[in-house]
């Protein structure tokens, strides 16, 4: 169903780069390819990514092999109790003559090539640290050394995993809010995947592997001017946009909308979230599905294709259901995707 | 009761407090021919000064009066006589329980009866007694009997009781248990009970309906995608969810009998999509015409259900 006008051949070109970044990626990361497909979308929507998942499935090698992919610098911190937002900018260290020296920390190294900052293990960090990362999600600069630094292409990873709660601080409702998604990552379901992961040597040299992935399949200075082409040339009809907002109330006020859930007060689930950001963030997600899908105009297939992922973590439900979250949220999305008439 | 007054007996008492007693008056019914167990009604009517009223406690209780009498009940009701007097009438029920050998006449015993008038000096009480009358009782049958065999001769025969009709309460009975099987049946559609649990809608023959009735409300694109629409809405009936494009595998994995129209709702979803998403309805319409929905509906419908 390719239906983009000859007009947008570079589009055109473009989603076939995509795919072939996909494919590279698969090469390195097996049995993934949702994971995959969500951070393709994410990199085209100029989204911050935050994964989730336990501990070794795979999440700094899939990091790696799209920075590698993505072509540009590379950067990677882990987040601390003690780290503080001067460590992200400043390097300290003692020179060789003995005198102290301040230099550009990870952050503003190299700044302007700066295409993927991954920050490990996030709900490590103090909230300064957070808030720092704030500013640069939001506003893609800093103020350091007396100027301005500015990251044009800066895409934020950042990855906490689900095991652990001790000594670590919940990133406030503002900070998740920034995450274009919130990509949940599990070990592969696939016998076949599995064995190839556990008795391949392939797999157990990361460095080895992210090192087939062809470096810079995508160049990484150009992505922004593509994806605003994308959110131009793809058409959302007045049928899509009802949808979209008819799902957004539904998630927001569920027991209205005839959603019921056993042992769950549908009137007093949810308490807020789901920003006007939050659903724009969503339209800009399925625009991109759609372009990499070939089409030029957006179905409800797009949204339902990336909603669990941006819009999950931007509901906030009572506190009483709020431990429960991780299975309720999917069991409301997927009740508010049964309950919306499409067309 | 026995209205007709048949003996009138007139006592005028005079009392010590006769001043605010003016008169005990007593109506009896006849003075004789009572038999063992028949009950006696009798009528005193005190008449007071203007201000006096009885005084409650003082009547005689209901029980035995004497070893063959019991007072049954006692009734009051006051009232304003003609002349300005205060009326108390009494409304006394005996019953009489001695057993007569010959005919003769019994005394029943009178009794008095306190009033009392609640002045701001206190209040005045006077008694006023109702007289002791008699009634002439009369055995039930003669004392020797004639000779009899069986002893049990002397007794009557029962009375023979009417032979009931138990028609009628079984026409109702049955009547209130058809209403209330009916009543079950309601209850179990609503609730969807028993078979009504496992009755099946039919979402594509309503999808039908819902189109015709759009057949006549509007034409051209607006009929076009309000058919569209009915279909969708038959095909989320049927599996309980909304159903997507790409969601018709899995649709038919679920609906294996609608597997033979696998080829028309294909068309159909993507004549959708153009239609609703993609600008396109012209587009849609070449891809679907509307009798080629139509139909689709209706073959749908009909494998609906046969399935």
């Amino acid at each position: 169903m390719n239906t983009l006008r000859p007009g947008d051949a570079i589009l055109t070109d473009w989603r076939e780069a995509a795919a072939r970044f996909e494919r590279e990626i698969g090469k390195a990361v097996v049995g993934q390819e949702r994971a995959i497909r969500l951070l393709t979308i994410a990199i085209f929507a100029r989204g911050h990514v935050m994964l989730e998942g336990d501990v070794g499935v795979g999440k700094t090698t899939l990091l790696r092999a799209v920075a590698r992919g993505l072509g540009g610098a590379y950067e990677r911190v882990e987040g601390t109790v003690d780290m503080m937002p001067t460590d992200l900018i400043y390097h300290t260290y003692l020179g060789e003559d003995g005198r102290p020296r301040v230099e550009p920390g990870p952050v503003l190294r190299r700044a302007e090539d700066l295409s993927v900052f991954f920050f490990n293990e996030i709900n490590r960090a103090r909230p300064q640290v957070h808030a720092l990362l704030l500013r640069i999600m939001a506003e893609r600069s800093v103020t350091a050394f007396n100027r301005e630094y500015r990251f044009p292409n800066l895409q934020v990873f950042a990855d906490r995993n689900r095991v652990e709660r001790e000594e670590t601080f919940e990133l406030p409702a503002a900070a998740r809010d920034r995450f274009l998604m919130e990509i949940g990552m599990e070990a592969p379901r696939d016998a076949r995947a599995r064995r190839d992961l556990v008795f391949d040597p392939r797999f157990h040299d990361t460095d080895r592997l992210t090192e087939e992935v062809e470096a810079g399949v995508l160049d990484f200075e150009r992505i922004g001017t593509i994806a605003s082409a994308i959110q131009h040339a793809i058409s959302a009809e007045p049928a899509i946009e009802a949808y979209v907002v008819g799902l957004w109330e539904a998630l927001v006020h569920p027991g209205p909308a005839g959603i019921r859930l056993p042992g769950i007060d549908m009137d007093r689930l949810v308490q807020g979230g789901a920003s006007p950001r939050g659903v724009a963030f969503l339209v800009r997600a399925a625009r991109v599905r759609a372009w990499l899908e070939g089409r030029d105009w957006l179905v409800p297939e797009d949204i339902r294709a990336v909603f669990p992922e941006v819009m999950a973590h931007r509901v906030f439900l009572e506190p009483v259901y709020e431990m429960r979250r991780a299975q309720i949220v999917p069991a409301l999305i997927r009740a508010v995707f049964e309950t919306v008439p499409a067309p | 009761m026995r209205a007709l007054p048949l003996a009138l007996l007139l006592a005028l008492v005079p009392l010590p407090a006769a001043a605010q007693v003016r008169g005990v008056e007593l109506r009896t019914p006849r003075a004789f021919g009572y038999f063992q167990g028949d009950l006696v009604q009798v009528q005193a009517e005190i008449r007071t000064d203007p201000g006096f009223t009885l005084q409650r406690p003082s009547l005689p209780k209901p029980g035995p009066v004497t070893y063959w009498l019991d007072l049954r009940d006692v009734r009051t009701e006051e009232s304003r006589g003609a002349d300005g007097a205060h009326v108390i009438r009494l409304r006394l029920t005996y019953q009489d329980f001695y057993v007569a050998l010959d005919a003769r006449t019994l005394e029943v015993p009178g009794f008095p009866v306190t009033v009392e008038s609640a002045g701001a000096n206190g209040s005045t009480t006077a008694v006023a007694q109702v007289p002791a009358w008699k009634i002439g009782v009369s055995p039930l049958r003669e004392v020797q009997p004639e000779r009899r065999d069986d002893p049990a001769d002397y007794l009557r025969p029962d009375g023979r009781a009417p032979r009931l009709d138990p028609q009628p309460a079984l026409a109702s009975a049955a009547g209130f248990l058809a209403l209330a099987v009916l009543a079950l049946l309601l209850l179990a559609y609503d609730r969807a009970w028993w078979i009504f649990g496992r009755r099946r809608g039919r979402p594509f023959a309503l999808a039908l309906k819902a189109l015709g009735r759009a057949k006549r409300q509007s034409q051209g694109e607006a009929l076009y995608r309000e058919a569209l629409l009915a279909l969708h809405r038959g095909l989320d009936a049927t599996d309980g969810r909304r159903v997507l494009a790409d969601d018709l595998p899995d649709f038919l994995g679920r609906h294996p009998a609608f597997k033979g129209q696998a080829g028309g709702l294909e068309k159909f979803f993507s004549a959708s999509r153009l239609a609703f998403f993609g600008r396109d309805t012209a587009g849609a319409g070449t891809t679907l015409p509307l009798p080629e929905v139509e139909a689709l509906l209706r073959r749908l419908g009909a494998v609906e259900r046969s399935a």
